[in-house]
C-alpha cells in the first residue's frame, strides 16, 4: 500500500442513481490522480457529486462503471465483506455531524475501530490516548459527546478517524456545523495531520475558508470535474486530474 | 468479549424503555411458565404416584356405579394377586362444606402390603388396624385443620346421612395421599347398614409383568354379571381422572403460548423502534469497517439479553409462586415447576429476544451506508 505511487485513482468513474423511475448521473467520467500525502477540498455547489465521490474513495458507495483504486488497490470490484474489512484497514471518515456514538464515551468512540484489529486492551487504550492527545483532548477521555462541545466533538470524530493510522482520511464537510473559531480550530487540525503524519486527506467543503489550507481544490459541477486548482499551501508534489 | 461494554451500553441507552420490554416479557413467561406447570406437574403427579403392581377394578358402567363387596373374595384368590383392599367413598367434611378433601373408608387388613408408599410407620399401621375408629390423615389435610395424631375428629357425612367419629393413629407424609382421610370400612359398612357395595377394588400383584394378564382375567371372571367391571392399572386410572381435565390444560398450554406470541409481537415492535432510531450509528460503523455480521450479532445479543432477562424474572416469579401459592391456597392442588419447563421458559426467552430483533436488526445491518447516513444528515 505504501509503495503506491498514487494514493487515489479515479478512472473513468461514472456514478448513476436510480430514483423512482428517473436516472439521477450524480458522476459522469471523473478521472483524478492523487498523490500520497496531500490534503486536498473537493468543492462545487449542491448536488454536484462532491459527497459522491468521497462516499466512492471510501468504499462506501459503488461506481456504476470506471475503476477506484486506493493505495494502488482497486476496490469497485471488492465484495461487501472485503470491502468492509479493507475500509477497517485504510480509511478515516470524518463526518458533518461528527456522527459519535451518544452512550459511548470519547475514549470508547475513539477505541470503536479499534475492536475490529487484533489489538489488546493495553494496546488500544494506548492507541486512543495517543489519538486523543494528537486532538488536543487528552482531558476529555471519559466525556460522553453531549458534554463536549461541537468543535470538541467533531475533533474526537477525527481521533476516531485516524486512530487505526488510515492510508486516507476522508472528511465530508468537517466543518459544516461549526462556529468559525471551531471551524479554523479543525482545519488547522486536519493540516497539522497532513504535515505531521504525511496522511492523505481529502475533505469536501462548501466553506471558501477551507482553501486557505488545503494545497489543491478540485472544483465540481453537475458531475463533472469543472477545474482543479491549487490551494492556499504549496504541494509537496503535482496532482494529475483529468476529465472527458 | 470486545462488545460487551458496547452491548451494555446500548442496552441502558433507555433505561426506562429496556426495563418495559423486560418486565413485558417477565410478566408474559410468568403466565407462560404457570400455566405450562399445570399439565406438566400434573403429568409428574402421574409419573410419582402410580405404582407399578397395582390394579383397580371398579364397574365398568363408571366410577360413580358400585360393585359388589363379594368381588373382593373372588379376586383375592385370583393367581399373581398378593393383596386386596376394596374402598368406598365417604365424602365427608370437617367443618364447613367448602372445606373439601378426599376421604375414603378402606378394607384395613392388608393395607400395608397394598400402600407401603404412603408414610405411615409399622406403628401407625398397627394401631390403624387394631383401632376400629381409627383413621389416617395425610400431611397436607393435618396442617390445613391443624389436626394431630391422637385427636378425634367427626366426619360429617354429605352423601350418607350419618357422621362418623374418628381417631387419628398416623399421618401420610409420603409423596402421594397428602389430602386424603382412610378410615375402616367395616365401620362405615356397619354405619351404612351393610349395603354390600364398594366404590372399587384395589389390587396388589406380585410382579408388573403379571398386570395386564391379571387385569384381563379380573374382568373376565366378572363379564356378563349384573355389575361388569373395568380393571385398570393405577396409572390408567389416575391418567382417567386427569383426562376429564385434559381441555382445561390444552387451553392453560394454548393460552400460554398466546401470551408469549403477544408479548413476542410486543418486543418485536419495542426492538424495531430502537434498533430504527440508531440506524445512523450502524451505517457510521459500517463505514467504519463493521461487518453486517457483527452488527447483527450485536444487535441480537441485546435482545438475547432482554430476552433471558425477563425469563429469568418471569420464570423464577412463577416458581416462587407456585411455592408460595399452591397447595391449601389452591384447593389443595401442589403444583410445583418441574425442570423442563424452566428449560422450556428459558428456551422462550431466548427465541422471543432473538426473534423479536432478528427483521429490524438484519435490515438495519444490511441497510445501505449512503442512504442511512443520508438519513441522519
Amino acid at each position: 500500500m505504501a509503495d503506491a505511487e498514487f494514493a487515489i485513482e479515479i478512472d473513468h468513474v461514472s456514478r448513476i442513481y436510480t430514483r423512482d423511475e428517473f436516472e439521477v448521473r450524480a458522476l459522469d467520467d471523473i478521472t483524478i490522480k492523487l498523490p500520497n500525502g496531500r490534503f486536498v477540498a473537493i468543492m462545487g455547489p449542491s448536488g454536484s457529486g462532491k459527497t459522491t465521490l468521497l462516499n466512492l474513495i471510501a468504499g462506501i458507495d459503488h461506481a456504476t462503471s470506471g475503476k477506484v483504486k486506493v493505495g494502488g488497490e482497486e476496490i469497485t470490484s471488492m465484495r461487501e465483506r472485503d470491502l468492509a474489512r479493507w475500509r477497517a484497514r485504510h480509511i478515516g471518515l470524518v463526518f458533518q455531524f461528527y456522527n459519535l456514538i451518544p452512550v459511548l464515551t470519547a475514549f470508547e468512540n475513539v477505541e470503536l475501530p479499534l475492536l475490529l484489529t487484533d489489538l489488546s486492551k493495553a494496546e488500544r487504550k494506548q492507541h486512543v490516548e495517543t489519538a486523543l492527545k494528537v486532538v488536543g483532548l487528552a482531558d476529555r477521555m471519559s466525556h460522553y459527546p453531549r458534554q463536549l462541545s461541537g468543535g470538541q466533538e467533531q475533533r474526537v470524530a477525527i481521533a476516531r478517524a485516524i486512530v487505526t493510522d488510515p492510508t486516507i482520511v476522508v472528511a465530508d464537510e468537517p466543518t459544516g456545523d461549526l462556529d468559525a473559531k471551531s471551524a479554523e480550530e479543525i482545519l488547522s487540525l486536519l493540516v497539522e495531520l497532513n504535515r505531521m503524519f504525511n496522511k492523505t486527506i481529502v475533505m469536501v467543503t462548501h466553506d471558501q475558508r477551507a482553501v486557505r489550507y488545503v494545497e489543491q481544490v478540485f472544483h465540481l459541477d453537475k458531475g463533472i470535474l469543472a477545474g482543479i486548482e491549487p490551494g492556499g499551501r504549496a504541494p509537496a508534489s503535482g496532482a494529475q486530474a483529468a476529465s472527458n | 468479549m470486545k462488545y460487551l461494554s458496547l452491548i451494555v451500553k446500548n442496552l441502558i441507552r433507555n433505561k426506562k424503555r429496556t426495563a418495559l420490554t423486560v418486565f413485558s416479557i417477565a410478566v408474559s413467561l410468568f403466565i407462560f411458565s404457570a400455566l405450562i406447570s399445570m399439565p406438566t406437574a400434573m403429568t409428574q403427579v402421574l409419573a410419582d404416584t402410580a405404582a407399578s403392581n397395582r390394579v383397580i377394578t371398579h364397574n365398568k358402567s363408571g366410577l360413580t356405579y358400585s360393585v359388589p363387596l363379594a368381588y373382593r373374595q373372588k379376586i383375592a384368590v385370583m393367581p399373581h394377586v398378593i393383596a386386596t383392599s376394596s374402598m368406598s367413598w365417604f365424602g365427608g367434611i370437617l367443618h364447613d362444606v367448602n372445606d373439601q378433601f378426599p376421604n375414603m373408608a378402606m378394607d384395613h387388613e392388608q393395607a400395608e402390603l397394598l400402600f407401603p408408599d404412603w408414610g405411615l410407620t409399622p406403628e401407625q399401621w398397627d394401631q390403624f388396624k387394631k383401632i376400629r375408629t381409627a383413621c389416617v390423615v395425610g400431611a397436607d389435610t393435618m396442617k390445613r385443620f391443624n389436626l394431630h395424631v391422637g385427636q378425634q375428629i367427626i366426619l360429617k357425612g354429605t352423601i350418607y346421612p350419618f357422621n362418623v367419629t374418628l381417631n387419628i393413629v398416623g399421618e401420610m407424609t409420603g409423596r402421594t395421599q397428602r389430602t386424603f382421610i382412610y378410615f375402616h370400612r367395616d365401620y362405615l359398612e356397619e354405619a351404612a347398614g351393610r349395603p354390600g357395595f364398594v366404590s372399587n377394588i384395589w389390587v396388589a400383584v406380585d410382579k408388573s409383568d403379571n398386570v395386564p394378564q391379571l387385569i384381563s382375567a379380573i374382568d373376565e371372571q366378572f363379564a356378563n354379571s349384573s355389575a361388569e367391571t373395568q380393571t385398570e392399572s393405577e396409572s390408567a386410572w389416575i391418567g382417567g381422572f386427569l383426562r376429564q381435565y385434559r381441555l382445561l390444560l390444552s387451553l392453560f398450554e394454548i393460552l400460554g403460548v398466546i401470551v408469549v406470541v403477544t408479548v413476542g409481537l410486543v418486543a418485536a415492535n419495542t426492538a424495531a423502534m430502537s434498533i430504527r432510531e440508531r440506524r445512523g450509528e450502524i451505517a457510521v460503523m459500517r463505514s467504519m469497517g463493521f461487518p453486517s455480521g457483527t452488527i447483527l450479532s450485536t444487535l441480537l445479543l441485546e435482545s438475547l439479553v432482554i430476552g433471558i432477562l425477563g425469563g429469568l424474572i418471569g420464570c423464577g416469579g412463577a416458581y416462587v409462586a407456585l411455592r408460595v401459592f399452591s397447595g391449601p391456597q389452591l384447593g389443595n392442588l401442589v403444583i410445583r415447576m418441574p425442570s423442563a419447563v424452566v428449560f422450556e421458559t428459558m428456551i422462550a426467552a431466548a427465541v422471543i429476544g432473538l426473534l423479536s430483533a432478528w427483521i429490524p436488526a438484519r435490515a438495519a445491518s444490511k441497510m445501505n451506508i449512503v442512504d442511512a447516513l443520508r438519513l441522519v444528515a
